[in-house]
C-alpha cells in the first residue's frame, strides 16, 4: 500500500464503521462494540504503518475539494513529525480506551450509539491530526465538537448530561467563531490556508503576521482546550461516560488545541506568545485551586486536565512547542490512566462519584489502586516518572525565560501534588465510608489490562530516548535546548521539593476523615473562594438571564409592534380606512347615488368648461 | 429532441398534466390518485438528478435547451425557452428532491379532500421546476406565480391557526413583492430594448448598450425590494414565520425550501450581473438589511418556544447569509450563496418535515410541553439531530460550505470586516436555538403534558413512509457536505463568466494586491491612468 491509500483508509475506516453502526447495528449493541474495537485496532495498525513507513520524512498529498471563483480548497494530508506523534497518541490511547469501554459499557442499553460515537470521534480526531490546511482543520475541529456533543449526551435523560452537552457545543462554537474569523483573515492576507505555504509566506514576509490574526486563530484553541474564559464547559462535560472523559476530555481532543497552536506557531507575534504563556500559567494555578475543593472524582480530574493544559500552553508561549508536545504525550498517558482508574472505581461503586463516599478501596481493588497511584505520582512530577521529565522541562524553561510565569507554574506544581494526593488518600486509603465502597470488587481484565499498560507508559513514557525517532523527532530539538539551559540541579531540587510538600500536606490533611471536607472547617473562607470557581458559571447564567433572554424577548416585541404591527398592519390599516371612506358612498340609497351622480356630472362639466373656456 | 431535453420539459409537463388530470377528476379511487401523484413527484426528482449529473459545466452557458419561438407572444419578445446553466442546475435538482419529499409526505398524510390537495401541490411542483428551468424572464415569472398561488389557497384551506387572516396577509405581501419585481423586470426590458426577453439576450444587449448608473440604481432598487420581500429580507420578513407556522407541512417545505429561492435566484442570475453599478450602490444597504436577518431575526428565533415558528424564523435568519454573499457583488459571494441556497432548501425542508413528525407524536408544537422523546423514538431523534446540525452549519453537511464561502467573501475587503464579524455571530446564535430545541424535545424526561398525551396516543418511532422522505433529503445534504466539488464545479464556471465584468469593476474599488510602483511615465495611455487611480486608492 502506498502512503496515500493508508492515509485515506485511516480516515475511511472509522467513518465507515460509524456509518455501518448507524445503518445496520442500531439494535445490535454487542456487534457494534466489537466492530468499533476492531476498527480502532485497525487504526492502530495503519497508523503505526504510516508512522514507520515514512520514518522521518514529511509526507504531503492534495486533491481539490471545492473550487469556487477565487477560492480553491484542497483536501490534503501533511504528516510530519508532530503529526506522527499525535497520531501515535490518538491511535494507541484510543485503542486502549476502546478495550476498556468493552468492560465499562457492558451493561449499557445503548451501546451502539456509544461505540458509533467513538468511531465518529476517531474519524474526526485523525482528520485534525493529518489535515494540511486550516479550513480542513476547522472542518474536523467542528466534527470533534459534534462527537463530543454526542458522547457527553449519552445519558441524555439526565438533566446534567443534556445541559452539559449543549454547553460544550455552544462554548466551543464561541471559540470557533474567533477561529473562523482568523481563518478568513489569514486567507486574504496570505492568499492561502495551506500550512506549508503559510509557513513559507510568514518566513518570506514577517509583516503579514499580526497579533490580531494570531489571537483570532488562538480563539479556536481556547475553546477546544478549555482555556480561560471558555473553560466552563469541560468540568460539566464529565456528565458523559468515563471512558469518553478519558479519551476526549483528557487525552486527545482537548489536547488538539495545543496541537493547533503547534501547527501554526509561525502565526504568532511576540505579544501573542507572551499572552499565551501568561494565559496558560494562570489557568494552571486557577484550575488547581478549583480541583482542591471538588468532591466528584471526575471533576477533580477535569480541573487537573485544565491545569495541565495550562502548562502546555505556557510551554508553547515560552517558545518551546516541542516541550508542549512532550507534555501533551506524557499527560495523555497518565491522565488517561487516572480517568480509566476513576472509571474502574465508579464502575465498582455503582456509579457513585463522590470521593468522600469512597475510602479504603486499595484493599478491595489493588490493581486499580496501584495503577492510580502511579498516575498520581507521575502527574505530581515524582522524579524519573514520565510527568517529571516533561513538567520539569517546562518549569526550567520558564525559570530561564520568564520568571513570573515560572513562579505561577511552580505554585501550580505544588498544588497539583496536593490535590492529586488528596484524591488518592481519600479514595483509596482509610476506612470505607459507604456501602457501595465496602462492597466494591476489582474489575475484570478488560478494564485492568489497559490500566496496567498505561501505568507502564506513565512510568517509562518520559524517557524520550526510548521512542523511535519517527515519533519523538518533533520534541528532540526543544528537549535539547532545555538540556543546555543553566540551573539544572537547582530545578531538580525545587521540583522534588514541590511534590514532597504537596504529598505531605495532603497526608496530614486528609487521613482519617469523615464525609465532610476537612478544608471547609479549617479554612472556610479559602474553601468558599475556591468552591466559587471565581463565579464564571454565575456570570454566564447572569448573561443568559439578564441580557440574552430579555433582549430576545424585547426584539420579539419590537418586531411584533413595529414591523409587523405598525408597518405591515399600518399599511393595511391606511388602505382599510380609505376603503371605509369609499365604502360609505355605497350605502344602497338610490337618492344618494343620484345626488353624487349629479354632483359628479356638474363637477365634470365645470371642470371641462373651466379649461376650455380659457 | 434528445432524452435530456425531454426530461427537462417533462419535469414541468408531467406534474402539470397529473395536476390537471386530478383537477378534472380522473380516477375515482384513492389508490389511483396516489399512484398518479407518486409519478408526478418522482419524475422531477429523477430528471433533476439526471440532468444535474449530465450537466457539463465546461461548455458554459445553457445546456439541454428547449426553444419554441412561436408561442403567439413573439410580438412581445416573449418566447418559450427552457434550459439549465451552472447556477440553475443545482437548484433545479434541489427542487426535484424537496418536491419529492414534500409530495411523498403529502400522499401519505391523512387530509381532507386529498385530490384537491395533491392537485394543487403538483401544480406548485410544476411551477417550481419551471422557474429554475426558464431562460425567458416572462416564463420565469409566470412559473413563480404558478407555484405561489396554490400556496395561498392551501394555507387558506388546510392551514392551522388563524389560517384565513394569515393567508390574506401572505397573499397581499407576496403579491406586492411579486408586483414590484415584475415592475423591475419590465423596466429592464423597456430600458434595454432587447429583441428577446431572456437572460442571454438581455445581458448581451446590456453589455453592448450599457445602462447609466442612475437607471441601473433605480431598476436594481425595484428588483431588490421586490425580490427582497419574496425572500423575507429584513424588515419585510414578518409574513414568513407566521405563514410557515400556519401552512401545511408540504407547503412549508416547498415554499421555504424552494419557492423562496426565486428572489435570490433572480438577484444572482439577473440583477447583480446585469446591473453591477446599481448593485454596488445598493450593496451596502443590502448588507445592513441582511445583517438584520442574521442578528435581529436570529435573536427573535431564540425567543421562540413553538417548534414550527422557530424553524420558520430560523429559515429567515439563514437567508441573511445568502443576501450577504450577494451583497458583496463578487463571484465568490454569489457562488457561495448558490451553494447555500441548494443546501438550505434541503435542510429547511427536512426541518419542517421532522417538526411535523414530532408533532404527530406529541400533538403539539410547544417545545416546553415535550421532553424525553429520545428514548422512545431514537430514529426520529437521530434524524432531527442530524438535520438541526446541518442547519446550524456543521461541516459534513452542505450548509457549511455555503456559509463558509459567504464569510470568506466578506473577508476580502477591509470595509466588509465589520459585517464578517457581526454575521459570524450567527453561528453561535443558530447553535443555541438548534441545540436547545434538540434538548427540549429529545433529552431529559417527558413533561406532565406529554405523559397525559401519551396515555391516549402511544408514541411510536418513525414509520417507513416517514423514513423515506427524510432519508432522501439527508442523503443529498451529506453528499453536498462531503463532496462539495460536485456542486461547486457546476456553479464555478457560470458564476465566473457572469461576474467577471463585475469583478474588474469591483476590484477597482479595492486595494490591488501588488500595485505597480513606478510606472513608466512615457505611457500616457489609458493604462497608466488606470494604474494611477489604482495607486491612489491603494494609498488611501
Amino acid at each position: 500500500m502506498d502512503t496515500v491509500t493508508i492515509a485515506f483508509s485511516l480516515l475511511l475506516l472509522p467513518f465507515l464503521s460509524s456509518l455501518i453502526t448507524l445503518l445496520f447495528l442500531r439494535r445490535l449493541g454487542n456487534i457494534a462494540s466489537l466492530l468499533s474495537v476492531a476498527t480502532s485496532g485497525g487504526i492502530l495498525v495503519l497508523s503505526l504503518f504510516l508512522i514507520f513507513q515514512g520514518a522521518s520524512e514529511t509526507f504531503a498529498w492534495q486533491g481539490t475539494w471545492i473550487k469556487l471563483a477565487d477560492w480553491e480548497l484542497k483536501f490534503g494530508f501533511l504528516i510530519d513529525a508532530p503529526a506522527r506523534l499525535l497520531l501515535f497518541v490518538v491511535s494507541f490511547i484510543g485503542f486502549l480506551i476502546h478495550i476498556f469501554s468493552l468492560g465499562y459499557m457492558a451493561d449499557d442499553k445503548s451501546k451502539s450509539r456509544y461505540f458509533g460515537g467513538l468511531s465518529v470521534f476517531m474519524f474526526s480526531m485523525i482528520g485534525i491530526t493529518v489535515a494540511d490546511n486550516l479550513i480542513m482543520i476547522f472542518v474536523f475541529w467542528e466534527l470533534v465538537g459534534f462527537s463530543s456533543y454526542l458522547l457527553i449526551s449519552h445519558y441524555f435523560s439526565t438533566k446534567e448530561a443534556s445541559e452539559a452537552s449543549k454547553k460544550a457545543f455552544i462554548v466551543n462554537r464561541i471559540g470557533d467563531f474567533g477561529f473562523l474569523i482568523g481563518i478568513v483573515l489569514t486567507y486574504w492576507s496570505f492568499q492561502t490556508v495551506n500550512l506549508v505555504e503559510l509557513a513559507n509566506q510568514a518566513d518570506f514576509d514577517p509583516t503579514l503576521v499580526t497579533t490580531a490574526i494570531g489571537i483570532a486563530l488562538a480563539c479556536g484553541f481556547i475553546g477546544k482546550s478549555a482555556q480561560f474564559p471558555l473553560h466552563v464547559w469541560l468540568p460539566d462535560a464529565m456528565a458523559g461516560p468515563t471512558p469518553v472523559s478519558a479519551l476526549i476530555h483528557a487525552a486527545t481532543m482537548v489536547a488538539a488545541g495545543i496541537y493547533l497552536l503547534l501547527r501554526i506557531d509561525f502565526m504568532f507575534t511576540e505579544n501573542a506568545m507572551s499572552f499565551l504563556s501568561i494565559l496558560g500559567a494562570c489557568m494552571g494555578l486557577y484550575a488547581g485551586f478549583c480541583a482542591l475543593v471538588q468532591r466528584d472524582i471526575k471533576k477533580i480530574l477535569a480541573y487537573s486536565t485544565l491545569s495541565q493544559l495550562g502548562y502546555m500552553t505556557a510551554a508553547f508561549g515560552l517558545g518551546m512547542p516541542g516541550i508542549a508536545l512532550f507534555h501533551l504525550m506524557t499527560h495523555a498517558f497518565f491522565k488517561a490512566l487516572m480517568f480509566l482508574g476513576s472509571g474502574s472505581v465508579i464502575h465498582a461503586c455503582h456509579h457513585e462519584q463522590d470521593i468522600f463516599l469512597y475510602g479504603g478501596l486499595r484493599k478491595k481493588m489493588p490493581i486499580t489502586a496501584l495503577t492510580f497511584l502511579i498516575g498520581v505520582l507521575a502527574i505530581s512530577g515524582v522524579n524519573f516518572l514520565s510527568g517529571y521529565f516533561s513538567k520539569d522541562a517546562i518549569l526550567l524553561s520558564a525559570y530561564n525565560i520568564n520568571l513570573p510565569v515560572f513562579i505561577i507554574l511552580y505554585l501550580g506544581a505544588v498544588l497539583t501534588a496536593l490535590y492529586m494526593f488528596r484524591l488518592y488518600f481519600i479514595t483509596f486509603e482509610g476506612e470505607s465510608r459507604s456501602d457501595d465502597a465496602r462492597k466494591a470488587i476489582e474489575n475484570g481484565p478488560l478494564m485492568t489490562g489497559p490500566l496496567i499498560l498505561l501505568a507502564i507508559l506513565s512510568v517509562f513514557g518520559g524517557f524520550h530516548v526510548l521512542y523511535p525517532v519517527a515519533i519523538s523527532e518533533s520534541i528532540l530539538s526543544d528537549v535539547e535546548k532545555v538540556a543546555n539551559m543553566p540551573n539544572h540541579l537547582w530545578m531538580i531540587v525545587l521540583g522534588t521539593f514541590a511534590w514532597i510538600i504537596g504529598g505531605i500536606t495532603a497526608r496530614n490533611l486528609y487521613s482519617n476523615i469523615g464525609q465532610i471536607d476537612p478544608l471547609s472547617k479549617k479554612f472556610p473562607t479559602f474553601f468558599a473562594l475556591c468552591k466559587s470557581k471565581l463565579f464564571f458559571d454565575e456570570i454566564y447564567t447572569l448573561y443568559l438571564r439578564k441580557i440574552q433572554n430579555p433582549l430576545t424577548r424585547f426584539l420579539e416585541v419590537m418586531e411584533l409592534l413595529f414591523i409587523s404591527g405598525l408597518m405591515v398592519r399600518g399599511t393595511a390599516g391606511v388602505s382599510g380606512l380609505l376603503a371605509l371612506l369609499g365604502k360609505s358612498f355605497y350605502n344602497g340609497k338610490i337618492h344618494s347615488y343620484a345626488f353624487w351622480f349629479i354632483a359628479g356630472t356638474l363637477a365634470f362639466v365645470a371642470f371641462a368648461l373651466g379649461y376650455t373656456g380659457n | 429532441m434528445n432524452i435530456d431535453q425531454l426530461l427537462l420539459l417533462g419535469s414541468i409537463v408531467v406534474p402539470l398534466l397529473t395536476s390537471i388530470s386530478l383537477f378534472l377528476g380522473l380516477g375515482k379511487t384513492d389508490l389511483f390518485i396516489k399512484n398518479v401523484s407518486y409519478f408526478g413527484f418522482l419524475f422531477p426528482l429523477v430528471s433533476g438528478i439526471i440532468l444535474f449529473l449530465n450537466f457539463d459545466s465546461s461548455l458554459g452557458g445553457y445546456c439541454f435547451e428547449v426553444f419554441y419561438p412561436q408561442m403567439g407572444l413573439q410580438k412581445l419578445n416573449i418566447t418559450f425557452h427552457l434550459g439549465l446553466n451552472g447556477v440553475s442546475s443545482p437548484l433545479f435538482a434541489m427542487a426535484g428532491v424537496v418536491g419529492f419529499a414534500a409530495g411523498f409526505t403529502a400522499i401519505n398524510t391523512k387530509v381532507e379532500r386529498l385530490r384537491l390537495y395533491l392537485a394543487l401541490l403538483l401544480m406548485m411542483q410544476a411551477g417550481l421546476m419551471g422557474l429554475f428551468a426558464s431562460i425567458d424572464l416572462f416564463f420565469y415569472y409566470l412559473f413563480h406565480e404558478f407555484a405561489l398561488i396554490p400556496t395561498f389557497i392551501m394555507i387558506g384551506i388546510w392551514g392551522g391557526r388563524d389560517r384565513r387572516s394569515i393567508a390574506l396577509e401572505i397573499t397581499i405581501y407576496l403579491t406586492l413583492g411579486a408586483l414590484i419585481s415584475l415592475g423591475g423586470l419590465v423596466a429592464l426590458n423597456v430600458f434595454v430594448d432587447a429583441e428577446k426577453f431572456d437572460f442571454p439576450t438581455l445581458s448581451n444587449a446590456i453589455l453592448e448598450s450599457g445602462l447609466g448608473k442612475s437607471t441601473q440604481t433605480k431598476i436594481f432598487g425595484l428588483l431588490l425590494f421586490g425580490f427582497g420581500i419574496l425572500v423575507a429580507l429584513f424588515p419585510f420578513h414578518t409574513w414568513a414565520a407566521k405563514g410557515y407556522e400556519s401552512a401545511p407541512t408540504s407547503v412549508s417545505m416547498l415554499h421555504a425550501g424552494v419557492l423562496k429561492k426565486f428572489g435570490l435566484y433572480g438577484l444572482i442570475q439577473i440583477a447583480v450581473p446585469l446591473l453591477p453599478q446599481g448593485a454596488s450602490v445598493w450593496g451596502s444597504y443590502l448588507m445592513w438589511m441582511a445583517l438584520g436577518n442574521v442578528l435581529f431575526v436570529g435573536f427573535v428565533t431564540l425567543a421562540q418556544s413553538n417548534l414550527k415558528s422557530m424553524v420558520g424564523y430560523g429559515s429567515v435568519m439563514h437567508m441573511g447569509y445568502c443576501f450577504l454573499g450577494i451583497a458583496t457583488c463578487s463571484a465568490l459571494g454569489a457562488g457561495s450563496a448558490v451553494m447555500l441556497m441548494a443546501a438550505h432548501g434541503l435542510s429547511i425542508a427536512a426541518m419542517f418535515l421532522l417538526s411535523n413528525f414530532v408533532y404527530r407524536r406529541v400533538g403539539t408544537y410547544e417545545m416546553n410541553e415535550m421532553g424525553g422523546l429520545g428514548s422512545k423514538t431514537p430514529l426520529l431523534a437521530c434524524f432531527f439531530i442530524a438535520v438541526s446540525l446541518a442547519t446550524i452549519g456543521l461541516p459534513g453537511f452542505g450548509n457549511f460550505w455555503g456559509e463558509f464561502g459567504v464569510f470568506l467573501s466578506l473577508g476580502r475587503s477591509q470595509d466588509h470586516h465589520i459585517f464578517l464579524f457581526l454575521a459570524a455571530l450567527g453561528i453561535i446564535i443558530s447553535a443555541v436555538f438548534g441545540l436547545r430545541a434538540v434538548a427540549k424535545i429529545f433529552y431529559g424526561v417527558p413533561t406532565e403534558e406529554l405523559k397525559n398525551h401519551e396515555k391516549k396516543n402511544p408514541i411510536t418511532d418513525l414509520k417507513i413512509s416517514e423514513i423515506v422522505p427524510a432519508t432522501v433529503i439527508l442523503l443529498f445534504l451529506l453528499l453536498l457536505g462531503l463532496w462539495p466539488k460536485i456542486i461547486s464545479e457546476r456553479v464555478d464556471h457560470e458564476i465566473n463568466s457572469r461576474y467577471s465584468n463585475i469583478n474588474s469593476d469591483y476590484s477597482s474599488t479595492l486595494p490591488p494586491c501588488c500595485p505597480p510602483e513606478g510606472i513608466d511615465s512615457s505611457f500616457e495611455s489609458n493604462q497608466s491612468s488606470i494604474h494611477k487611480s489604482l495607486n491612489q486608492i491603494h494609498i488611501k
